[in-house]
């Protein structure tokens, strides 16, 4: 991610209240993450795995604390049983920030039987496990998509993925 | 020792806006029934509990919060323990009561010479314990909640020979429901900012 797509994410968290940031580093996002980790603002925590980032994330939000996770489609897949949990059963209310692997644009060098595979899982698992997402190609809508996210996801009752592609994954 | 001793034991340590968190099954239904003061999410499913303490603590850093963890789930993914000790939540304390099994289907691999402790070491979590009576037990645990953490204590107990009854706020819908009302009206809740 370029620095003014990574100041744009950074000042839509903050614009959203979000201050708790979790992640399992990847490539796209983790100039977000060096920017968040520096910044007194925030809380980074580092993940080892998807599935108790995404406890963490719900047990956070469910305490009242706005939160992200940031992640990209693999995690997605693998983090599948802690989504359907704290998505389906508990309705934790936080926001997905995800890079959107498999875009046409995306030449990052991933092998195309990867992103294909991407391109065909990620929005049937996001729709089976009855999660809103948006995708997002253009920097300049996603500041005010993250505040939108984090309202919107406590006004629902559920976690909200936002899938960054095109230029976001440069 | 079994957890019918230790955990109406945990319940008269803890001061009343304690958060509580508990893995599914015997942890939840026991605790359901001796615990009804702070905030509870009961019967958190294989894997979850620790990683949804974590957080938890982070939402409330300056109150103790107390996972009551179980063997089976604690080795469904160990890898949290280093999210625990990268985070260093100071206000965190994990009880793994280990049985040895799996509910009534069989022995896990703590009864075969898994050491959670020694993981748990191995992590970076530096306050951690084994503890093998009630005694130990007791004398561990209210270390634990006087003293900064994170903590992580093994705490061996008999094996049930039966299904404990669930109450109607165990598991689910009406558990979420308390456990947002009780969150609502803790001393410590900060709310959500909203945008």
């Amino acid at each position: 991610m370029d620095k003014e797509s990574t100041r744009i994410v950074v000042d839509g968290l903050k614009e959203a209240g979000i201050d708790l940031v979790v992640t399992l580093p990847e490539e796209p996002t983790h100039s977000v993450i060096d920017e968040t980790r520096v910044d007194p603002y925030f809380t980074t925590v580092t993940v080892t795995a998807e599935g108790h980032g995404l406890a963490l994330c719900a047990g956070a939000a469910l305490g009242g604390r706005d939160c992200v996770f940031f992640t990209g489609v693999a995690g997605l897949l693998v983090g599948t049983w802690a989504l359907a949990q704290v998505g389906m059963v508990y309705g934790a209310p936080f926001t997905i920030i995800a890079s959107y692997r498999g875009d046409f644009s995306d030449r990052t060098g991933i092998p195309g039987s990867q992103l294909l595979m991407f391109r065909q899982v990620l929005e049937p698992q996001l729709n089976m496990l009855r999660i809103p997402y948006e995708i997002i190609n253009d920097p300049a809508k996603l500041k005010r998509s993250i505040k939108g996210a984090s309202v919107a996801c406590r006004e629902y009752g559920t976690p909200i993925a936002l899938l960054l592609t095109g230029d976001f994954l440069s | 020792m079994n957890r019918f001793e230790c955990l109406p034991l945990l319940a008269e340590m803890l001061e009343e806006h304690t958060l509580t968190v508990t893995s599914l099954s015997s942890n939840a239904r026991i605790w359901a029934g001796v615990w009804d003061r702070g905030p509870t999410f009961a019967g958190l499913n294989m894997g979850l509990c620790i990683g949804f303490a974590l957080g938890l603590s982070l939402a409330f850093p300056h109150r103790k919060v107390v996972a009551l963890e179980s063997d089976g789930s604690m080795m469904e993914d160990t890898s949290v323990l280093i999210s625990v000790a990268d985070a260093n939540p100071t206000n965190l304390v994990i009880l793994v009561f280990d049985n040895e099994s799996y509910a009534r289907m069989g022995a896990t691999a703590t009864a075969r010479g898994a050491d959670l402790v020694r993981m748990a070491q191995g992590a970076g979590i530096r306050s951690t314990g084994l503890v093998r009576t009630l005694p130990e037990y007791e004398r561990a645990v209210r270390d634990a909640l006087a003293k900064p953490g994170p903590t992580f204590l093994q705490i061996k107990v008999e094996a049930e020979t039966a299904r404990v009854p669930d109450s109607r706020t165990t598991y689910g819908p009406a558990m979420k429901e308390q456990f947002l009302d009780r969150v609502l009206s803790h001393p410590d809740y900060r709310g959500w900012h909203g945008g």
